[in-house]
């Protein structure tokens, strides 16, 4: 299922008719993102085993020292130069990446080529984040001997890459055309996803009822917003802005649901033309770019004494995975920094960043069941195909295979934390490890996001009428409505802090 | 994507496609059980919090 917010990977637009659906175990990007996260997951595990594969991984660090911005992540490998340390990084991620890129059957020149250039780019970005006037938190500026700081953590570092991205996207078409093949968004976020499956597992174990919580009331949550958001963008779209059954459905769920992936499974059940959710989709990356830009900073303000509901809220209000989960990184730093500063409190890292991937993901989850549910209302009662069926099928074709992955992932550390805890230490450098890849796959989605938003779509004409909708809703009430459903089902709920 | 200028003219100028009753009780059915599942789960969730 494409999710993420990047149409490159969208049906081909070129003919009308009913979007094809691919999900087989070697060629579809969904698929690869499971065996590629697996994969990293798996090798970072040796070192609970007692055999450290990955810790030559770069692990970046807040600086104001260059040569102090980056080491190798394992203690174990201290005096592995750093510039080894950081080209074994690319190769390593470029060589996994190639695998999924040979099977996927892509242009594999252009493809090391871009995937080169978005790599260091993004690089750059995340460790230009660290510089410690950038990132420093208030009880580490004495430390570096600074008096200030933007305070913004080193997550700053995916925001700087966003911005690269969009500068690259919007005033140099040409090389960003040039990137094209290596810009996959949806392949990188969901490959992230599955590798962070292992950390947050390893969380988990030590507050396993909070994690228990956070499954249960993201479940609620989505189930409620769901039907919503959609109900009542649909009526807005068809109502007020006169939009056809073929361009409500695919745009109410591309608004109100999950970006791109909803809007192109809806429009599948509904057998909408391929390139109406396609442009439905364009729209919902651009908007996605302007939530991640404002809604971490106004959760930070609005609910830094409510970290949970502020990391669900990203999970409900920003469309696309890629998006939602960069914002739950960016609000589960921005927030623990002002708790930090302003309560004294000090959260543990990464909790925010879990209730914004559960949110999202179980929304993702639903997809093939809305997907389900419309077709068969659109068969039975609208369109009114005679003798076509709609099987449960559908829910397995639209179901997000990397959301197993994360599972596969998470179970696994979180099994083996609680069954043998004297592992635990090795888990933790082993998410470590993972995590040194995982945040990298981050700013390359971010760097991507920025690629592929062009905001000059927005001059086209007819598609103001689109935006229109998407303004009204997604301002109007959706970004509100999730608020307090975030509330309803995360107040009270708080992470475990640090030493506590 | 070649269809999108013609997509945009689509845009521009659509003609108006009346609701139907189906879809007004699909809005309508959706926007009650979310409404209902929103106050029901919000109870229910308020019991497996922590501290309460």
């Amino acid at each position: 299922m494409p999710v993420g917010g990047s149409p490159p990977s969208a049906p081909a637009s070129s003919a009308d008719g009913p979007a094809p659906v691919r999900s087989t175990w070697l060629s579809s990007e969904d698929w690869w993102s499971v065996w590629l996260g697996l994969a990293i997951f798996v090798l970072s595990m040796g070192v609970i085993l007692g055999v450290d594969l990955l810790g030559w991984a770069a692990k970046s660090h807040v600086w104001l020292a260059p040569l102090a911005a980056v080491r190798p992540v394992s203690a174990g490998y201290a005096s592995t130069p750093v510039l080894v340390s950081i080209a074994g990084t690319y190769v390593f991620l470029l060589a996994v990446a190639l695998i999924g890129a040979i099977y996927l059957q892509f242009s594999l020149r252009r493809f090391v080529a871009g995937f080169t250039v978005i790599f260091w780019a993004s690089y750059a970005c995340w460790v230009l984040g660290h510089y410690a006037y950038v990132a420093a938190t208030p009880d580490k500026l004495q430390a570096f001997g600074i008096s200030w700081s933007l305070n913004l953590t080193g997550e700053a570092g995916f925001v700087l890459a966003l911005l690269a991205g969009l500068a690259v996207g919007n005033f140099h078409p040409r090389l960003a055309g040039r990137l094209a093949e290596a810009t996959r968004p949806e392949w990188y976020i969901k490959t992230a996803v599955v590798i962070m499956g292992g950390a947050l597992g390893a969380k988990a174990a030590s507050a396993t009822g909070l994690a228990g919580v956070v499954l249960f009331n993201g479940l609620c949550a989505i189930v409620a917003a769901y039907l919503i958001f959609w109900s009542l963008v649909y009526y807005i779209a068809r109502r007020y802005f006169g939009f056809t059954r073929e361009w409500a459905v695919p745009l109410a769920a591309g608004v109100s649901i999950c970006g791109v992936s909803a809007a192109i499974a809806t429009g599948a059940a509904v057998r909408a033309r391929p390139s109406v959710p396609i442009m439905v989709s364009s729209l919902v990356v651009i908007f996605a770019v302007v939530e991640l830009l404002l809604l971490p900073f106004l959760a930070q303000i609005l609910l830094y004494h409510e970290p949970m509901v502020a990391g669900a809220w990203m999970g409900l209000a920003v469309k696309t995975d890629g998006a939602a989960v960069a914002s739950g990184a960016i609000v589960d730093s921005l927030v623990r920094a002002k708790a930090l500063a302003v309560q004294g409190i000090e959260y543990k890292e990464g909790w925010m960043l879990v209730a914004a991937t559960t949110t999202k993901m179980f929304i993702d989850v639903f997809i093939g069941v809305w997907a389900l549910v419309l077709a068969v209302i659109w068969c039975t009662r609208i369109d009114r195909r005679p003798g076509e069926r709609v099987g449960a099928g559908v829910v397995w074709e639209r179901f997000p295979k990397f959301v197993l992955g994360y599972a596969v992932t998470f179970f696994v550390l979180l099994g083996i934390c609680l069954v043998w805890p004297d592992l635990s230490a090795g888990a933790a450098l082993s998410s470590d490890e993972a995590t040194s890849f995982r945040v990298l796959l981050f700013a390359m989605t971010f760097f991507t996001i920025g690629l592929v938003s062009n905001f000059k779509k927005l001059r086209e004409e007819g598609i103001w009428r689109l935006a229109a909708v998407y303004l009204v809703s997604l301002f109007g009430f959706i970004i509100w409505i999730g608020l307090l459903i975030s509330w309803v089902f995360f107040h009270g709920i708080k992470p475990p802090i640090v030493g506590g | 994507m070649a269809e999108q200028p013609k997509l945009a003219e689509e845009l521009s100028r659509m003609e108006e496609e009346p609701l139907l009753d189906i879809e007004k009780a699909l809005v309508a059915g959706c926007l009650i059980l979310g409404v209902v599942l929103l106050v029901a789960l919000g109870w229910l969730s308020s019991w497996v919090r922590p501290g309460t």
